[in-house]
């Protein structure tokens, strides 16, 4: 049972080294947030910035968000899915192998504040956390212990890749991962009509605020203009009628194909609760069981849906 | 006026005289499903720290038809523009927490003044008497008090509930206020002591908050061209949740849909944050990056409304952008970074 003090020195330890050696000249990592139960991205540049970078329960935004473009060396601490994000980026051609480099933190799963909420109902005014496999919430009058296990995110709780295997370092030893997904959920509503599956996706997004915490937290969206705030033509409307919020949703789950790497920082921004991965995890199935691919898994495999392979299935075209 | 108060064995009555030929709105479940909802009289939660949206939406809808047209040559008009009118009704709601009531008059100022009134805004926002309940628990996102409100704050209330032993307070704050609470079974108490009592204790309990009197000092240009606003930027995802939750970010976006039978032009919640809401027509963007976005938010919420709106902060700390917004962008830490010397700021 490692302590979050002690993950916390050695990020920090490297990070100061990496600063000091120019190995980097920004380290992602980060910081305590203001409000129980939150993490905020920190950026550090100089070595006494370092102090404040923590390892966290709640460091389940995906960093490598911040990397596409991103000019100049950069060091980033990365959970096993981050890094895979980070990896496909390079793969992506959004920045640098030579630029980047990965501080690798062996995770054992972040925490759904949701499932904490529905554990302990009383008003949560502090957390305690000391080590990565339990923390205690306290309020009036209490004060209660919960286990990790119990409260891990949806897309914590199938995660095979724990441990950042391609990161330049690792801090402390590495994690098992759990048993992958099965996607016995998608393959069953892959095999309802199509009426069913609209039905189901509909009342998915049906509290949609369309505010793109989603888009704007995936690591994967790093179009310069998303197609929905195109406005010559215009695609789609802006309302939150229920077609042209599916069609954003749907749209950005087909972008994202083959690319995903269930980090959940869609689910985790996500203000309402919208289980984003659905429409994910639809493409990556489909991915998977057509090209046997995974995104972020080496440096030098290419998208499938950037590859053309004379031997790949064109029976759609007659 | 004086207090009212309601005994705990007659709040179902309570509630029954409030939804009498009105729609009653209350809050409905909770933590982070608390809405305001028409439940009927006997399902008032009393226990929540706030709803999960402001109320605004219950007087500027995320998205709503202003006006339609059809395309029927042989029916009147067609071709051409219709008001749609407003449909609001005779409305109680119960149970908004004084920051969000304070955001709505600070909206109302934005939708209702001496320039021009907004007719959707105006017709829901009169039919509707609007109850507080008084906050004696803050949260830790909590900062009501820091921005010049409080949590027994009147501004925006017709009338200001509050937890007694034994039952529920009432403070009537307008003439409208007062005369719903005597058509009530609630009976005149003395509890004038009680709520300053209260009052002190609550925000006893959110700690000292920071003095932005810098702020309001600070001239506007020094403030917009901070040398710390790069920084203060550099976490935010640029995304929508900040404004869409906030109880006084009232920008929108107008829209014309259209049909085969016709069209509608509706209204929809925009947000600065956003690429879009700035770009012209030419392709220039005077807020091209997310520095500019992001300065614009706070510099409205804490500089522009209070020089409009004769010192009254555009933030009222409900602090749901705190809660919500994916990486904890703090307005409470910004506010600082605003409030420190330019030398000081840039970290």
């Amino acid at each position: 049972m490692p302590a979050l003090s002690d993950i916390n020195s050695k990020i920090r330890e490297s990070a100061r080294k990496l600063l000091a050696d120019g190995r980097a000249e920004v380290v992602i990592g980060y910081r305590q947030g203001t409000v129980p139960m939150t993490t905020s991205p920190m950026f550090a540049r100089k070595p006494a910035e370092c102090d404040q970078l923590i390892w966290s329960n709640f460091a389940r935004i995906n960093l490598a968000n911040y990397l596409p473009g991103r000019p100049g060396k950069v060091a980033l601490v990365a959970k096993g899915c981050d890094a895979r994000s980070a990896v496909g980026q390079v793969t992506e051609n959004q920045i640098l192998k030579d630029n980047l480099y990965i501080i690798g933190v062996p995770c054992t799963g972040m925490i759904d504040t949701n499932l904490v909420l529905a554990k302990e109902t009383r008003p949560i005014k502090e957390l305690v956390e000391t080590t990565d496999e339990a923390i205690t919430v306290k309020g009036e009058g209490f004060s209660t212990e919960i286990n990790k296990a119990d409260v891990l995110r949806r897309n914590c709780q199938t995660c095979a890749n724990r441990t950042p295997k391609l990161a330049d370092e690792l801090i402390g030893p590495e994690t098992p991962g759990a048993n992958p997904d099965d996607f016995a959920d998608i393959k069953a509503l892959l095999n309802k009509t199509p009426d069913e599956r609209m039905a189901y996706f509909k009342d998915l997004i049906k509290d949609c605020l369309r505010c793109y915490a989603c888009r704007n937290a995936c690591p994967l969206c790093y179009c310069p203009i998303c197609f929905v705030d195109e406005t010559r033509p215009q695609w789609l409307g802006k309302s939150t009628d229920p077609m042209d919020t599916l069609t954003f949703h749907i749209l950005r789950g087909l972008h994202c194909s083959g690319r995903c790497t269930s980090c959940g920082a869609c689910e985790t921004a996500c203000p309402v609760n919208i289980k984003v991965r659905e429409f994910n995890r639809v493409t990556e199935l489909t991915v998977q069981n057509n090209w046997h691919y995974e995104a972020g898994q080496s440096w030098d495999q290419k998208p499938p849906l950037t590859m053309f392979q004379t031997d790949d299935q064109a029976d759609f075209i007659k | 006026m004086p207090e009212y108060l309601v005994k705990e064995s007659g709040l179902k009555e309570f509630f029954q005289s409030l939804a009498n030929g009105r729609h009653l709105l209350t809050p409905q479940g909770t933590g982070d499903k608390c809405k305001l909802e028409e439940a009927g009289p006997d399902k008032v939660n009393l226990d929540y720290s706030n709803t999960h949206m402001s109320p605004k939406s219950a007087f500027f809808p995320q998205s709503e038809n202003l006006m339609a047209f059809h395309n029927k040559s042989d029916k009147p008009n067609p071709f051409v523009y219709q008001d749609l009118g407003d449909k609001a009704q005779p409305t109680v709601i119960f149970g908004i927490r004084p920051c969000d009531a304070r955001g709505l008059s600070i909206s109302n100022r934005v939708f209702q003044n001496d320039r021009f009134t907004d007719p959707y805004w105006k017709g829901k926002y009169e039919q509707t008497i609007k109850i507080g309940l008084a906050c004696a628990s803050p949260s830790p996102q909590c900062f009501c008090a820091a921005m010049g409100g409080s949590p027994y704050g009147e501004l925006g209330l017709d009338v200001l509930a509050f937890k007694v032993e034994g039952g529920l307070g009432l403070k009537p704050v307008t003439a409208q206020g007062e005369e719903l609470i005597k058509q009530t079974n609630a009976a005149q108490e003395d509890l004038a002591q009680e709520i300053k009592k209260q009052e002190a204790k609550a925000i006893e309990a959110q700690g000292v908050g920071t003095d932005l009197k810098p702020i309001d000092d600070k001239d506007l240009m020094e403030l917009f061209q901070d040398p710390h606003w790069t920084a203060t930027a550099e976490n935010c995802l640029n995304c929508g949740v900040c404004t869409f939750f906030c109880p006084t970010c009232h920008c929108f976006d107008i829209q014309d849909e259209q049909s085969e039978q016709g069209g509608i032009r509706m209204r929809n919640w925009d947000t600065c944050m956003s690429w879009l809401f700035t770009v012209h027509g030419t392709g220039h963007n005077p807020r091209p990056s997310k520095t500019e976005r992001v300065r614009q938010r706070f510099m409205h919420k804490l500089k522009y409304i209070p020089l409009k709106q004769d010192g009254i902060r555009g933030c009222t700390g409900c602090g749901r952008c705190v809660v919500m917004c994916p990486v904890n962008i703090d307005i409470r830490e910004v506010a600082l970074k605003m409030c420190q010397p330019p030398a000081q700021s840039q970290a």
